[in-house]
């Protein structure tokens, strides 16, 4: 019986999948081993980090309380990576749930998912590096007791917590990635200024280790440390033990009930009242077609979460950029983010420009609107907001970091390298369209299909370097074409507005209705 | 009496399956027509052509004596609303932002909306959900949703593709009642559904199509002398039966 849950499973998630996702999760399975090796590695390495003599020879400023930091610091990072990454969506419960129609008994179809659930390979590879971790660190032999418990204890613990409160988590997602992705940049930022000024900073932090530590120490990940490398006995491990096992139950039975809750009540429906400013604002702004579709764009979380990034990969990337010394990174790098913002704002709103509001697009056929007007109001209505950051960041290049390019010459760049990407996005909108779900932030269902955006992001780089790349005396050949393709886009896009229109018919309209 | 609709060779086919064949079809103005067939007969793509949802292949269709052409699209859309199976509704719209955006595109006079939406939700029992996210609703409530909006059109011409279709018993009573009214005010319906007593009480000629064709079509006036031998049940199965179908399951 489990086997056929585990089969039946595997295959809701693999009919879920089209043939692109499918060679793509070969790639999953190469990028889970070698994140074991590495997050194995890395813990091995923090170990062993005070003990091996070449390490010693190149990181003399190593002393005891350093390393401890380090490894109090490798700890608490990676128990909020597990804490992240512990995925509560590998099961598909409403697929599951169905087999009670068919007989299949409550409490053991619970007890059956919840084992599935741990099968996954995420949550085997977490706990297996904390138990590599831990266990190099054993020294009694009742500390490998308690460790394991620990181990398990650690994620019953993570998982009750993010099943309790998924809906906090959900809500609070944004700002669980606004952090993470501060604590990584800011990372970035603090090993370059590291890099120059390495005897100064230590002479400030060194001080502050311990008082940092003793802190640490009671966290998730210092609480884990602290079970192998205390040296608290048999009778306190025993109790010790006794207590983890009896909450590990306990946490176990609360799960399993919640479980078989969610499985015969699958939804809650709660009536909310809900007004929205931004729809009331973008319908003023920009009408009642445009300002619809710019509604269902803003409001998509995955739009959200990419509206942030955009925000923080400059402010945190331009600065250190610009402090390198190597000018290419200067002349190439720089421009090419910049030009990338734009472009992936037109992205979010292009790319997939019918999925947004699949089927209710037939709604808006009946309307007494010509589709044509309608259509390009919304195409307007995508490339105005683009458009006005793409001018902005034009301006920002010229005036605060002319060291970059000319005047004339990044226009013409960043404009060559905005029409580019609009006659892609407008053919990954007809060929590439998907419906965009709004249910969760599941990375299976993206709303941009991952072929266009692997193509995006290849083509972002290999363009940046092509059209960036100062070429001296060659200058003046290489703008003449990108103007010359400019002006071409340009004058089709405009002459050829109707195709836009034919396009939807052909290709769009006889999927949403069969949908 | 003068037609709302009249249909003359109407073809619809999805590739090589043609779905209407050569369909003919009059619908006098200010009735209600029921349209009834098995599953996939073609009602819900009849539905869809007059909506201008889906082309057509050959053929005539007017509407309040405008000829279905690009010319009169818009025209002739101003006139129409429609209730579709599953209901087309702005998801992320709350239900009262959706009611506004629809009747302002139809162009219809803001003073006073508000109240009437409100009454006629309440009427329907979906005023609490007014300004609840529609992809929150029930299904019966995005139905009866979808009927609401519908109405406030003002539409001279409503097509209704499975209308009670989910509608608790109570609501399609007050549906039918609505209907009825709308019909005083000389509004042309055109009604697809399975629920054949409902059919048979509130419609004025019923079609029955089949395979893409209409096979038997009853006015009031034949239906009167029909409804003395045998119900709309009978009648609907004595034209669909398909002989030879009963001793497949004897083993049961």
């Amino acid at each position: 019986m489990f086997g056929r849950l585990l089969a039946l499973n595997w295959k809701i998630f693999v009919s879920n999948l089209n043939r692109f996702q499918l060679l793509l999760l070969i790639g999953y399975i190469m990028f889970l081993g070698i994140m074991t090796v590495n997050l194995v590695g890395t813990a091995i390495v923090v170990i062993l980090l005070d003990t091996d003599p070449w390490m010693k020879t190149q990181i003399p400023w190593l002393t005891p309380e350093i390393y401890t930091f380090l490894l109090l610091v490798f700890a608490n990072s990676y128990w909020v990576m597990h804490f992240s990454f512990t995925n509560l969506r590998l099961l598909n419960i409403a697929e599951n749930r169905k087999l009670l129609g068919f007989g299949f008994p409550l409490k053991r179809l619970s007890r059956y998912l919840m084992i599935i659930g741990f099968c996954h390979p995420v949550n085997i590879i977490y706990n297996f590096t904390w138990l590599v971790f831990l266990m190099i660190q054993v020294s009694h032999f009742y500390q490998v007791l308690i460790g394991v418990a620990a181990i398990i204890f650690n994620y019953v613990l993570i998982y009750s917590i993010k099943h309790r409160f998924i809906k906090i988590v959900e809500r609070k997602f944004i700002a669980v990635v606004v952090g993470f992705l501060f604590l990584i940049f800011g990372l970035f930022q603090a090993v370059s200024l590291f890099a120059e000024n390495s005897q100064e900073i230590f002479v400030q932090i060194v001080p502050r280790v311990e008082t940092l530590n003793s802190f640490l120490s009671w966290s998730p990940g210092g609480l884990l440390i602290q079970t192998v490398n205390v040296e608290y006995g048999w009778t306190t491990a025993v109790i010790i033990f006794g207590f983890l096992t009896l909450l590990i139950g306990l946490i176990l039975i609360d799960h399993f009930r919640k479980t078989c809750e969610g499985l015969i009540n699958p939804t809650i429906r709660k009536v909310e009242q809900q007004t929205s400013k931004l729809w009331a604002f973008l319908r003023r702004v920009m009408g009642i077609n445009a300002g619809k579709y710019y509604y269902y764009v803003m409001i998509h979380p995955y739009n959200k979460l990419q509206l942030l990034t955009l925000a923080v990969v400059p402010v945190v990337y331009v600065p250190i950029l610009l402090q390198v010394k190597y000018s290419a990174a200067q002349t190439i790098l720089i421009p090419t983010i910049l030009a990338g913002i734009p472009v992936a704002l037109l992205a979010m709103g292009m790319a997939n420009m019918y999925g947004y509001e699949n089927r209710e697009l037939l709604m808006h056929l009946q309307f007494p609107i010509k589709l044509e007007k309608q259509l390009k109001e919304r195409f307007l209505g995508v490339i105005i907001f683009p458009l006005l950051v793409f001018y902005i960041i034009t301006i920002f290049e010229l005036l605060l970091i002319p060291q970059i390019v000319g005047v004339y010459k990044i226009f013409v760049a960043n404009t060559f390298f905005f029409l580019c990407f609009m006659v892609l996005f407008i053919w990954s909108s007809y060929y590439q369209y998907q419906k965009a779900t709004y249910s969760s932030m599941s990375y299976k269902h993206p709303i941009i299909p991952q072929k266009v955006t692997f193509v995006i992001t290849f083509v972002i780089f290999s363009m940046g370097y092509l059209i960036f790349v100062p070429l001296e005396n060659l200058e003046w050949y290489r703008i003449t074409i990108m103007s010359v393709v400019i002006v071409v886009i340009g004058v089709y896009l405009w002459r050829h507005m109707s195709f836009l229109v034919n396009l939807f018919k052909k290709q769009i309209l006889k999927r949403l209705w069969t949908e | 009496m003068s037609e709302a609709i009249s249909i003359k060779g109407l073809i619809k086919s999805y590739d090589d399956n043609i779905v209407l064949k050569e369909l003919d079809l009059s619908i006098p103005k200010g009735s209600i027509f029921g349209l009834i067939g098995p599953n996939g007969a073609g009602k819900s793509t009849l539905i869809g052509v007059l909506t201008g949802l889906l082309s057509f292949d050959d053929g005539y269709i007017t509407i309040d004596e405008m000829r279905f052409i690009d010319e009169n699209e818009e025209a002739i859309k101003k006139e129409i609303a429609s209730v579709l199976q599953p209901p087309l509704l702005f998801e992320q719209f709350t239900s009262i932002e959706f009611i506004e955006y629809v009747c302002e595109i139809y162009e219809i006079e803001k003073k006073g909306l508000i109240e009437k939406a409100y009454s006629l939700m309440d009427f329907f029992e979906i005023k609490d959900f007014a300004k609840t996210k529609i992809h929150k609703l029930s299904s019966g409530s995005r139905k009866k949703l979808a009927f609401v909006t519908a109405v406030l059109t003002e539409p001279i011409v409503l097509l209704l593709d499975e209308p009670f279709e989910a509608v608790d018993v109570i609501s399609i009573e007050r549906m039918k009642t609505v209907l009825r009214k709308l019909k005083d005010k000389g509004v042309t319906m055109i009604i697809t559904s399975h629920i054949l007593e409902v059919v048979e009480n509130l419609c004025d000629d019923i079609a029955i199509l089949h395979q893409g064709r209409i096979i038997a079509y009853l006015d009031s006036i034949s239906r009167k002398s029909l409804k003395e031998h045998s119900t709309l049940q009978e009648i609907f199965s004595e034209y669909v039966k398909v002989e030879g179908k009963d001793d497949i399951v004897d083993w049961l």
